[in-house]
């Protein structure tokens, strides 16, 4: 993120803990799934023209010694703020909750979300709701996101946990001590190809992309290596002309990575490539064959009664079955090159 | 739905659909993932603006064919209980200004192997009961893997529906239909949309502040910490360049040849018709013959002719096997087909080029 604080982060605070245990104060850290981010910005942008901020529920998983929560997933609760209460639709958080458990019954609720950064009275009033026994977290404490969306800055995100403070259990209600704690947006191996898609589009006017063939992805990729390529050589030749300055680990760095291109006997490359190249036309040709096949079958089977009218459709049928094996059989020849070439593959 | 003239041309998906799709696919992989897409339909685009998967349920076998479905998710969409369960969230999702119109339902697939009676089915349901406009996305989890996404949207086409209606896939009827296993899916481009919000965000995710001229590193540990090592770039997916293969081309091989037995399977079917048609004619015309034979002795001796047209009730024409399933099965071919063929050339692409890197002096060759 662009503005990330940077914390020593020791200890989480106390939250409140059953009698008898004893209070954990191992570090807790927050790990954010993009989607859940997208799905916080997407509801900011749906809110009543009204409102500040909105406010949801966080969904996720939490490791088993409760040290790390995973934010996967949010839905947005309707809530009302005026300059002296503030209203959120429990009814809704309740129902919404159930019918997102039943298509997620891994996940569980980990805290909840607004979208602005300030945290005020009302936020403590919504954190001990959802760190609240019962509906709550309890006895984990409930993760507090603010994801400010405020018009000509940057995105600002954080993460908190609370500790109760006050002094009478009415004060307690409506105050909390918001501590801020670590997180991290993480995304998978499957997730890296759509973040790819979506990013492809960031530069352009009217906010869309399509989805690349296999062949136009590659070629952005290498166009891209190769302008990298450059900007190195480029760097490397104004050292040697002593225009900047030199930098010995940036060298090494260099030398090391060039140190990673394979040695191996051209002999040894020519037999692999052709081999290689071999197998992978040969299953591109196969496949477009069988394609074909297929499709003439098909013709064939429903051209039939052209040929020869109903009185003829018996004879027709009998010539077309010795066709029709006789393709079976190249099937079969197929199927054996197929095979062969697998094993060699 | 006022402008019920002009046809769905493409669908643009917003980017939030896209992540909780793959999400939900790679979650549940390799079972089937199925969920409803929510939007609302301007002019000729659909937009998609948000999703949620369908919760997994047992579905009793009651469907329009009797094949039992092996994945109870793969028939969620049409479930009735899920039903339920839509129009419930559906109800929810309007109260937070979602658009709360149901316009789909999507699937994961493995390898593009998505053309099967069950997407068939639901999309049928879709469009039948919903209404005309709505779409199947299948995103294919092993193939976005592979590097490039893919997420592509469906519809059955207009001929299609008509002929699954009446469950007419004899051989006459798709000849006079004229109904080709190309026309079962109509493909619709696929264009991903984001908000300001998320456009902005992208930005911010992407680049650490580049503001001033860094300096030099200290030393190379100082240089491979470094922020600038470590930021993720999205775009490109440097993914694309890897070189492994055979992983990709094996599993379609395997699909190719399950594809084929199916195939024989449908064959062998429809010959052992035909064999038991081409029989069962004979023994009509030869029970024809017969008669006439008998009608004409009984015309000679003076005797009341005996109907010539009992055959009917006498011999019972085998039922045609429905042509449907090989119908299917062809079209997954063509899939499957057309995915090595697009692998295969970005592949041939990166060896030579691989190739041409290893051994300099041949390229020019």
């Amino acid at each position: 993120m662009a503005d990330t604080d940077s914390f020593l982060h020791l200890a989480r605070p106390l939250g409140p803990v059953a009698v008898g245990t004893a209070p954990t104060t191992a570090p807790l850290n927050v790990v954010i799934q993009p989607q859940a981010l997208f799905s916080i910005l997407d509801h900011s942008l749906r809110r009543n023209a009204d409102q500040e901020r909105v406010i949801g529920t966080l969904l996720g998983t939490r490791s088993e010694d409760g040290t790390e929560v995973e934010i996967r997933s949010t839905f947005a609760v309707g809530h009302t703020e005026t300059t002296d209460q503030v209203e959120v639709d429990m009814e809704y958080q309740k129902q919404m909750l159930a019918l997102h458990l039943k298509a997620n019954p891994k996940e569980v609720l980990v805290g909840w979300y607004a979208t602005a950064s300030e945290l005020n009275t009302f936020s403590a009033l919504i954190q001990n709701f959802y760190s609240g026994q019962g509906d709550g977290t309890w006895p984990h404490p409930a993760v507090h996101l603010t994801v400010s969306t405020e018009a000509g800055k940057d995105i600002e995100t954080r993460a908190y946990i609370s500790a109760p403070v006050g002094v009478t259990a009415e004060r307690a209600a409506d105050s909390a001590a918001f501590i801020p704690v670590p997180y991290e947006i993480r995304y998978g191996e499957a997730e890296k190809s759509g973040l790819e898609a979506i990013a492809s589009a960031r530069d352009a006017e009217e906010r869309a992309a399509n989805i690349f063939t296999d062949i136009e992805a590659l070629e952005r990729a290498i166009e891209d290596v190769l302008g990298m390529i450059d900007r190195v050589s480029r760097y490397v030749e104004s050292v040697i002309d002593e225009e900047a300055p030199a930098s010995t680990a940036m060298g090494q760095f260099l030398l090391n990575t060039l140190a990673l291109a394979p040695k191996v006997e051209p002999a040894d490359i020519e037999r692999d490539f052709n081999n290689h190249i071999q197998d992978v036309l040969v299953v591109s040709y196969l496949a477009n064959t069988i394609r074909t096949q297929m499709e003439l079958s098909n013709r064939l089977a429903t051209a039939q009664l052209t040929l020869g009218g109903e009185s003829g459709n018996a004879e027709s049928g009998g010539q077309r079955g010795g066709q029709r094996g006789g393709k079976g059989g190249r099937g079969g020849q197929q199927r054996q090159e197929r095979s062969g070439e697998e094993a060699r593959a | 739905m006022a402008e019920k003239e002009v046809p769905l041309t493409a669908v643009k998906v917003e980017a939030l659909v896209v992540m909780k799709i793959i999400k939900h696919g790679s979650q549940a992989f390799p079972t089937t993932a199925t969920g409803a897409i929510v939007g609302m339909d301007v002019g000729g685009t659909l937009e998609i603006t948000n999703s949620f998967p369908f919760p997994v349920v047992e579905m009793p076998a009651e469907s329009h064919f009797d094949n039992a479905a092996p994945n109870p998710a793969a028939a969620a969409p049409r479930a009735k209980a899920n039903a339920a369960y839509e129009a419930e969230m559906v109800r929810m999702l309007r109260e937070v200004n979602v658009d709360a119109n149901s316009v789909g339902w999507y699937t994961s697939a493995n390898m593009g192997n998505f053309v099967n009676m069950n997407v068939i089915e639901n999309q049928f349901f879709y469009q039948k009961e919903m209404n005309e406009r709505t779409v199947a996305l299948v995103h294919d989890v092993s193939r976005s893997a592979q590097g490039s996404l893919s997420l592509r949207a469906f519809r059955l086409s207009p001929k299609f529906m008509a002929a699954f209606k009446e469950n007419k896939f004899t051989s006459e009827e798709l000849q006079k239909s004229n109904l080709r296993y190309q026309d079962i899916l109509v493909e619709l481009p696929v264009e991903i949309h984001n908000s300001h919000l998320i456009t902005s965000f992208i930005h911010q995710l992407q680049s650490p502040s580049q503001a001033a001229p860094t300096d030099l590193p200290a030393s190379l540990a100082a240089l491979e910490s470094s922020p600038f090592a470590k930021s993720s770039v999205l775009a490109p997916n440097y993914d694309n360049l890897s070189l492994s293969i055979d992983p990709f081309l094996e599993k379609n091989c395997d699909l190719l040849l399950d594809s084929i037995e199916v195939h024989h399977t449908e064959t062998n079917n429809f010959q052992y018709y035909q064999r038991s048609l081409a029989r069962e004619q004979a023994k009509i015309t030869a029970w024809q013959n017969k008669r006439k034979t008998e009608n004409a002795s009984r015309a000679a001796l003076k005797q009341p002719l005996l109907p010539e047209d009992e055959w009917q009730r006498l011999f019972k024409l085998p039922q045609e096997p429905s042509r449907l399933d090989s119908m299917l099965n062809s079209r997954q071919v063509e899939q499957y087909a057309r995915q090595v063929d697009s692998f295969v050339s970005a592949t041939t692409g990166k060896m030579f080029a691989v190739k041409g890197n290893l051994l300099p002096g041949e390229v020019a060759k």
